[in-house]
């Protein structure tokens, strides 16, 4: 190693410059990172494919602009110099170079980081008088000149830069390294690549008008960090994740803290931030730094229904109590991810465009501001939707800009509004990769999938020994769990087995699968469709517990106490089954009930034989139920929720005919199952956490806080109930009433969450819902990814208990609390983009009807919640949550007539917490909570957001045709979906028929088998609905609730 | 704040050395013709001269003088223009008066005092040019500034630092890795008796990377007290090759 040194001039803490002199050691072994390398280096972890025409090797100024193009999956070998990546480190910050670690990391990217400032010959030291940027082109031609000879010169090197006198001196000094700008380099050698070079044009017009602007200022400076940090930490500034008001965006946003470290106590709730001009270039989702007002600006919370969108009506609203009011007075961390946005409508473009190419296009999340791009598109992408992403935000303004990316589709069509939905909530659903599906196992007809003999000799085998049958909803294709109940020898002790698909079998660690599902983290449904975490391969078929085929499993076995049903063993394992049915949850439930319906798997035996099967069948289900219910009941005991079983209860002990009316309401066998899956939950949960005390995957719950429940209450009051809090329990017999009870109380309690154990104390283990102090995810590997985590802790704990010490490192703490992080994120996004994807349908379907004639768009509802002008209504024909105004733009209120019609006149509003009143010459009117109302449903279109739908009162009667309706109120939706999906269906038929006239029948029918079909739908909805019920996850989404 | 990236995804470290590898060492002995032993030591970028006086009597009050051992007598002091920027460095200040009671107690440990009784041994560093591990610059150039002055010790004392990133124990420490965050663990060791003359690390970090720390800290003292050895044997022979003369 040569030691030189590195003259360096910094800033000191002081302000003033500092001479540094750091030593630099070089050396003539630096691992190149590319396959073809003659020299022998040692090279582990990514290798640049050595196939490829050439390698690339970007300057810092292209890594530093231009990142985004080089993040096409299709540019490959490219050669990242240490050069550029610190250069675009110091210019971009740290978010950019995460950024390009990640795309260094991920397998996937043909690109590797040559450490060139390390190596003796690729190193040149700084010259006098030479600028930086130009000592950094210099020094990555020399390393790409460096690795064209380390290369022995098998492939040309292709350097490109941004600096035309680069491109003038250097291109002919060495033949086979080529010096060329960016532009040069798309155009001549991908030039398929379009939206490259559309992605480049954008980027560099905005680089070009960047460096022309005004000085104007529109906003405050942001602080410096250091001064951010110190004030943070003396308290004079706090800090938090900004949150805008969706439906005030101008001017309401709040500041949630981080941690609870804040010791004013006065400040428990969020901080209010009022208009743009406070909140000072922070965009949804920063994290900021805040200053507190005095208290006499302090502003209240706005209560009243904000009426259409965009409309400033300050000073006129109704405010609740003051609360801590506060400006941004820096950024700690930018949270900007990419944006949806739609173009202007013409006659604004105009106005807009006479100034300059800069056009504001408009997003599509209501909560982000305005965002100004420079583009020459702007006519021809007039009604379609554009990805945008955002570049700077300089205090001089007024909007943040930043450049086009991709186009995704004309606005209003269905796969364009998905893929928007999809973007807006930051999810990536590529199809699997070839070299993804290429790692499966096959199974096909020709080469059958078989179980390996040396897998058999290291599991357990259970395929004779146990009856193992699966319960899932009719027609599921991945069945990850099943269950086994027998009678040990002896008598004395009950055997109960759950086993779970083997994912981890089929998915090694880190590979393509694996990464693609880490980033998927969960299987995304939608209204219409789904988006699976594994290839279908895996999930419906290898890993799936299909009746009368072996498949590998994961197993939990408790030994019982066939008396007291106390747990006397557990044993956890690899096993190899058998399942011998796959019943459904109406079958086995009627099984149990002693009506003797057809066991498919059993049709073909003699009668003898049939019998004999059918009772050891009938046995374990009762057995397993009879554990079930004892299981249950000692959850219970320790105060369990439940806010899924009441309804169903109440509805039995009153009214037998309800159930036969709602057939997807749970059955008894719902909760059996459920119950056996959250009991080997728990019990994985104790084993991971007991062998890796700091680094297990749980699943907690926190215990909801008080206040969150005080409209509840006072909602419930109203009809005269109490709740409390601490025993919660829900029941009262009027339908639609208790499930919106049921609705708020999910609403109020905080979200269940994945965590490791390293990062949170014991106490916050428990999970409140369930009433146990360990859970976890361990039961269906095929759609959670945390669950394939868990698997691999529990295997990693059962092989460090055999042999005592761990053959591979395990994540540490800090990585797997990352990864909960990470996945409690998709989680909620998942939970998002399928109610916003459902709501799509509710519009969509609406969209057509005309409101005045049709009948369908009128409906009756119930009165929620009470605001300032109007009030919250809920549906349950068509699960719909909305606003209803009592006073228009004008001012009138809503007054009654005969025969409960309502009409506009002047009047005044009163509003109470349980009541609003509305007073006009005819007379006074009060509106309850509960109350039942019959409204309009209406379209609402907007441009640029999602479209969204109106509702209007007709009158302050129950809608007449919802009580002679007898038909089950879960059903509203599903067929919504069915008829969008058929219409759109229908309409692309018709342009598809309009291009090809003739079409065979045969083509036609294949066509159409294609599409999702009802059935499909249906399926996936009670499945979710089940999921829910099993574990509470309607915590996270009360559409769960409203839908099951 | 954007911290440094201490050791790079490829296994560098910010000035290009590989975790476990030391900085350049240089040293040399009797640089001074009037001080019983002297050295010159550099770890890197850092300097230090080590000057030795002694035994001798007791100077001052007889009173701090032990009937059956030498005292010894540290003293630490940093150049004036040490560190980046200039700064007066007044004697007595907390820092180097602690600095100095940890090169008393580390010599203490290895420096053969029963030898000379009612008698005083004074060491005299100073930091010349500071760029991260000044103790351990200290303690290598005092060993050798001893080993000049002839006093018998049990065994070389090497010190060295060791800092944690990324999981990985990083092997003496330069300016920016001490300060960029993280912990910094010194360690002075007899390399042949493996015994710890001291350790000192005033951070946090948890036990379970105690161990992989105190190794990496332990290999790099032993590597240095090679480096050391090599020097102590080449001035000597330059020494008998001049007397020859």
């Amino acid at each position: 190693m040569i030691k030189t040194e590195k003259v360096l001039h910094l800033k000191s803490s002081r302000g003033r410059k500092v001479r540094v002199v750091r030593e630099l050691y070089l050396r003539e072994q630096v691992a190149c990172g590319s396959a073809l390398c003659q020299a022998g280096c040692e090279n582990d972890g990514k290798l640049l494919s050595g196939d490829v025409t050439h390698y690339v090797v970007p300057d810092a100024g292209v890594v530093r602009d231009f990142l985004e193009i080089l993040e096409f999956r299709e540019l490959c070998g490219i050669v990242f110099t240490q050069t550029a990546c610190q250069a675009a480190q110091h210019a971009r910050g740290r978010r950019h170079y995460n950024r390009l670690r990640g795309l260094l990391k991920d397998p996937r990217h043909d690109c590797v980081l040559f450490a060139n400032e390390f190596q003796q010959y690729s190193y040149c030291p700084r010259e006098k008088g030479e600028t930086q940027e130009q000592w950094h082109t210099r020094c990555v031609y020399h390393a790409a000149v460096w690795y064209y000879n380390h290369l022995a010169g098998l492939t040309p090197v292709v350097m490109i830069t941004e600096d035309q006198n680069t491109i003038k001196t250097c291109s002919s000094l060495n033949s086979g390294v080529y010096v060329i700008s960016t532009n040069e380099y798309l155009e001549s050698f991908w030039p398929d690549l379009q939206a490259a070079r559309e992605l480049y044009a954008s980027i560099a017009q905005t680089l070009q008008e960047r460096e022309s602007e005004g000085v104007e200022k529109e906003y405050p400076e942001h602080l410096p960090a250091d001064v951010l940090e110190a004030g943070i930490k003396s308290g004079r500034y706090i800090q938090g994740m900004l949150n805008v008001n969706k439906h005030r965006a101008q001017n309401e946003a709040f500041v949630r803290f981080e941690g609870s470290t804040n010791k004013n106590t006065e400040l428990n709730s969020d901080v209010l931030i009022s208009g743009m001009k406070h909140r000072n270039r922070a965009i949804q989702g920063d994290s900021v730094a805040v200053e507190l007002l005095p208290r006499s600006e302090w502003k209240g919370r706005t209560t009243a229904l904000a009426a259409g969108q965009g409309e400033e009506r300050a000073g006129e609203d109704a405010q609740s109590q003051l609360m801590p009011t506060g400006r941004v007075v820096g950024i700690l961390q930018r949270n900007w991810r990419d944006y949806v946005v739609t173009f202007p409508p013409r006659e604004e473009l105009q106005s807009q465009s006479r100034n300059s190419q800069k056009i504001l296009v408009i997003p599509w999340d209501y909560r982000i501001p305005k965002i100004r791009i420079s583009t020459q598109q702007a006519e021809t992408l007039q009604d379609h939707r554009v990805i945008v992403r955002v570049d700077s935000w300089e205090s001089t303004s007024l909007y943040p800009s930043g450049h086009s990316v991709r186009v995704l589709g004309k606005a209003g069509e269905l796969e364009t509004e998905i893929q928007t939905i999809l973007l807006e909530n930051s999810i990536h659903v590529a199809p699997f990769s070839e070299a993804q599906l290429r790692e499966m196992s096959l199974n096909s007809k020709e080469h059958p999938w078989q179980v390996d003999p040396a897998e058999v000799s290291s599991r357990r085998d259970l395929r004779d020994t146990h009856l193992v049958f699966s319960i899932d909803p009719l027609g599921c294709e991945d069945v990850d769990d099943t269950l086994s109940i027998r009678t040990l020898p002896g008598g004395k002790h009950l055997e109960l087995g759950v086993h779970i698909a083997d994912v981890t079998h089929f998915v090694k660690e880190g590979s393509l699968t694996d990464l693609e599902a880490r980033s998927r983290a969960t299987t995304y449904y939608l209204a219409d469709r789904r988006y699976d975490m594994l290839p279908a391969v895996l999930s419906a078929d290898l890993c799936s517990l299909l009746r009368r085929v072996d498949r590998y499993a994961m197993s939990v076995l408790w030994e019982l106490d066939a008396e007291s049903l106390a747990v006397c063993n557990v044993w956890y394992g690899r096993t190899l089954i058998h399942s011998s049915y796959q019943l459904h949850y109406e079958l086995a439930q009627s099984l149990l009930n002693g009506e003797g319906p057809e066991v498919p798997e059993l049709a073909q035996l003699e009668s003898s034989e049939q019998d004999r099967k059918l009772a050891e069948l009938l046995h374990a289900l009762e057995t397993l139920t009879r554990v079930a219910r004892h299981l249950r009941a000692q959850r219970d005991w320790g105060g369990a929720l439940e806010l899924e079983g009441v309804e169903v209860r109440a509805q039995l002990d009153k009214d037998k005919n309800i159930v036969a009316l709602v057939p997807k309401e749970p059955l008894e066998v719902h909760e059996t199952v459920a119950e056996c899956m959250i009991y080997a939950n728990h019990w994985v949960a104790r084993k991971i956490q007991e062998r890796f005390p700091h680094q297990a995957l749980l699943r907690h719950h926190p215990p909801p806080k008080q206040e969150f429940f005080n409209q509840l209450i006072d909602s419930a009051k109203s009809r005269g109930f109490t709740i409390d809090t601490r025993c919660l329990c829900l029941s009262y017999a009027h339908l639609c009433c208790n499930r919106l009870l049921r609705m708020m109380a999910t609403q109020a309690m905080s979200n269940a969450l994945y965590f490791s154990t390293g990062s949170c104390p014991e106490e916050e283990y428990y999970h409140y819902g369930l009433a146990l102090d360990r859970y976890t995810h361990f039961t269906s590997p095929i759609r959670r990814y945390a669950d394939i985590i868990v698997h691999r802790l529990l295997m990693a704990a059962l092989q460090s208990e055999k042999e005592d010490c761990l053959h591979k490192t395990l994540a540490s703490n800090k990585e797997l609390e990352e990864m909960a992080q990470q996945i409690n994120n998709k989680n909620r996004a998942a939970q998002h983009i399928q109610k916003q994807s459902i709501e799509l349908f509710q519009y969509l379907y609406f969209r057509d009807k005309d409101p005045l004639t049709d009948e369908r768009c009128v409906a009756d509802a119930i009165i929620y919640t009470i605001r300032a002008n109007g009030m919250l209504v809920f549906i349950p024909q068509y699960s719909l949550k909305g606003a209803v105004y009592l006073k228009n733009r004008e001012g009138q209120v809503v007054s009654i007539e005969d025969e409960g019609r309502c009409t506009w006149q002047a009047g005044t509003l009163q509003r109470h917490p349980d009541r609003i009143s509305t007073c006009t010459t005819a007379g006074t009117h009060i509106f309850h909570l509960f109350d039942h109302v019959t409204v309009r449903i209406s379209v609402e279109p907007s441009r640029c957001h999602a479209n969204s739908l109106s509702l209007e009162l007709i009158s302050n009667r129950p809608h007449a045709a919802a009580r002679s309706e007898s038909r089950p109120t879960g059903r509203g939706h599903s067929e919504l979906v069915q008829e969008v999906v058929r219409r759109e269906e229908a309409s692309q038929q018709a342009v598809q028929e309009k291009k090809r006239p003739k079409l065979s029948r045969e083509d036609r029918e294949f066509r159409q088998s294609k599409k999702p079909n009802l059935y499909s739908l249906l399926q996936e909805i009670s499945e979710l609905a089940l999921l829910d019920s099993s574990e509470l996850n309607s915590f996270q989404n009360p559409k769960y609730s409203i839908f099951s | 704040m954007a911290g440094l990236e201490l050791l790079s995804d490829q296994g560098y470290r910010l000035d290009g050395r590989k975790a476990s590898e030391l900085r350049k060492v240089q040293a040399r002995m009797g640089v001074f013709g009037q001080a019983d032993g002297s050295a010159y030591m550099e770890q890197g970028n850092t300097k230090a001269l080590a000057v030795v006086y002694g035994p001798h009597e007791v100077r001052g009050s007889r009173s701090k003088s032990l009937h059956d051992r030498a005292v010894i007598n540290c003293q630490y002091s940093m150049a004036t223009f040490s560190t980046a920027e200039r700064k007066r460095r007044p004697h007595g200040d907390r820092k180097s008066s602690e600095m100095s009671l940890h090169l008393k107690q580390t010599f203490e440990a290895a420096v053969l005092t029963q030898l000379y009784p009612r008698s005083q041994i004074d060491i005299y560093v100073k930091i010349l040019q500071s760029d991260g591990g000044n103790y351990s610059a200290c303690v290598n150039a005092a060993t050798l500034a001893l080993v000049d002055a002839g006093i018998p010790m049990r065994d070389y004392v090497c010190a060295c630092t060791a800092g944690f990133a990324e999981g990985t124990a990083l092997a003496d420490l330069c300016h920016a890795e001490e300060t960029g965050g993280g912990t910094a663990l010194s360690l002075a060791l007899l390399p042949r008796s493996q015994s710890i003359a001291l350790v000192q690390m005033d951070a946090r970090l948890h036990q379970d990377h105690l161990d992989t720390l105190m190794e990496a800290a332990m290999e790099a003292c032993k590597g240095l007290s090679k480096v050391l050895d090599s020097v102590v044997r080449q001035h000597l022979q330059e020494v008998s090759v001049l007397s020859r003369d």
